[in-house]
């Protein structure tokens, strides 16, 4: 009887193509970074930190059209309010309509370019901050309109960075090099 | 922007529907997202289970980060100590005598005290401490002013406890799950607080500003009874709250009001203790925060 050959081991360097794990790595990021910025080692008094989920999900969707199947933004958006401690249904909300957007600008072809995107983001962050303020005022927290402007400038200058990271990402888990 | 998706993706009737497929579910996620917003904003106790959860879920990782924080924390604090040790030391010798002084006339008073009461044959209600945990976490992105203590229904925690730390009142409990629970902090704006003037037992009203500031507003219109420095304590009034329970110092006066700082700050991992409401029928209803704190006010606060 034969023996079938054994593969040889390929010299290092040598595997191609998109790592086994590249299918989840977008919605596992998103995951991650709510996560992360949940359970920071501090007690912020102002709440000033970046809906770091969000602007994720805007940075891969920016990136690529199609990082993960769309109806994955519910499953995502409740880990995230259960995890930042908004009301329920809250991200659930502001990413589909994000994703939603993205898909009809996209559709509509505003061109490519890093400015664009940028804007598109800021204005995606400023309508999911109005809504968290909107909604924490009808729950009886209602702050001064004033104060949704440094969270909202925080995330937006938070975003560059953060697509950043999404593109280092997203070279790593397709093990593109030089693109 | 990256390539669209909807060219045309050629003549595969799968791939049509797959591609209309994605843009239907992005509009029933975003109707259930609104059904689910609307749900938890007409009844905030539905979700409480599954909030528990995920406090209890992410709980170890948080505990474990809190203790790293805490440590570097207190390395930092630690050489600073000893920057300036000798005459810090010199300081704190005069500071100790100084409140030895007045401890002894604090325990004289207490003693007399004591002693008019028994005569007049009040009874002291005692506070019970059901469990004590630390704070180990918040909220990070949002207005709202949460915090997460490390102790949950395993050890008794119920929602709408008081929750106070040594310095004085933190907040009360708005979420349980088996071993952790979510404090609604004083800081809050939703969170009112029933209290009086120390120094002259003028009764008001604390708000949260939501800033980790606290503000003041006095129930009697007219003048501005505040002065910088008074200290803010809780004045029973409602029964949920102990009476006599640090909770603010006053830093700056506006036109009728004024704003405090919380005595108790939650820093990472201080210690929090949760304790049962002073009266226990105060605990009824916790599910309209506003409502019940117009329903503490005194009579003559709300004509």
């Amino acid at each position: 009887m034969a023996r079938r050959a054994r593969p040889r081991p390929r010299p290092a360097g040598f595997a191609q193509g998109p790592r086994p794990f590249a299918e989840i790595v977008p919605a596992a990021s998103i995951a991650l970074a709510s996560l992360l910025v949940a359970i920071l080692p501090i007690v912020s008094t102002k709440g000033w930190w970046p809906d770091a989920g969000f602007i994720m999900l805007l940075g891969w969707r920016m990136h690529r059209s199609d990082p993960f199947p769309n109806w994955w933004a519910i499953p995502l958006g409740l880990l995230n309010d259960l995890l930042a401690m908004h009301p329920i249904g809250l991200s659930v909300v502001t990413f589909c309509f994000a994703l939603l957007a993205i898909d009809i600008v996209d559709a509509r072809k505003l061109g490519r370019s890093w400015v664009t995107e940028w804007l598109l983001a800021a204005l995606l962050i400023l309508v999911a901050e109005f809504l968290q303020w909107w909604v924490a005022a009808i729950q009886g927290a209602a702050m001064p309109l004033g104060a949704l402007w440094p969270p909202v400038a925080i995330t937006v200058f938070a975003f560059p960075i953060v697509s950043e990271l999404v593109a280092w990402l997203d070279r790593y888990r397709l093990r593109k090099t030089g693109v | 922007m990256a390539a669209s998706k909807f060219r045309r993706p050629g003549w595969s009737r799968r791939a049509q529907y797959s591609l209309f497929f994605s843009f239907v579910a992005l509009a029933a996620g975003l109707a259930l997202g609104l059904i689910l917003l609307a749900i938890s904003v007409v009844a905030p106790r539905t979700f409480d289970g599954l909030r528990g959860a995920a406090t209890d879920a992410t709980r170890p990782a948080a505990e474990a980060l809190a203790a790293i924080g805490s440590t570097v924390n207190g390395v930092f604090t630690g050489a600073g100590n000893y920057w300036d040790a000798a005459s810090q030391n010199a300081e704190l010798k005069e500071q100790r005598d100084r409140l030895r002084r007045q401890a002894l006339a604090a325990a004289a008073l207490e003693r007399e005290n004591e002693q008019l009461k028994a005569a007049l044959e009040l009874r002291e209600r005692v506070v019970e401490t059901i469990a004590a945990g630390r704070i180990i976490g918040s909220s990070h992105d949002s207005v709202r002013r949460f915090a997460v203590l490390s102790a949950g229904r395993a050890s008794g925690v119920r929602n709408g406890m008081p929750v106070r730390s040594p310095d004085g009142l933190l907040g009360r409990i708005v979420a349980t799950g088996a071993f952790s629970s979510r404090v609604l902090l004083i800081s809050d704006r939703s969170a009112i607080v029933p209290a009086r003037i120390l120094r002259t037992g003028e009764p008001v009203i604390a708000r949260g500003m939501g800033d980790g500031n606290v503000d003041l507003r006095p129930l009697e219109v007219g003048r501005n009874p505040f002065e910088p420095g008074d200290i803010i304590v809780t004045s029973g009034t409602g029964g949920l709250y102990p009476p006599r329970l640090p909770v603010a110092r006053v830093v700056r006066l506006d036109d009728d009001g004024a704003v405090a700082v919380p005595l108790a700050t939650p820093a990472q991992s201080s210690i929090a203790l949760v304790e049962a409401p002073y009266e226990p029928v105060a605990l009824a209803d916790y599910d309209a925060p506003l409502e019940e704190a117009e329903a503490t006010l005194p009579p003559d606060a709300l004509q």
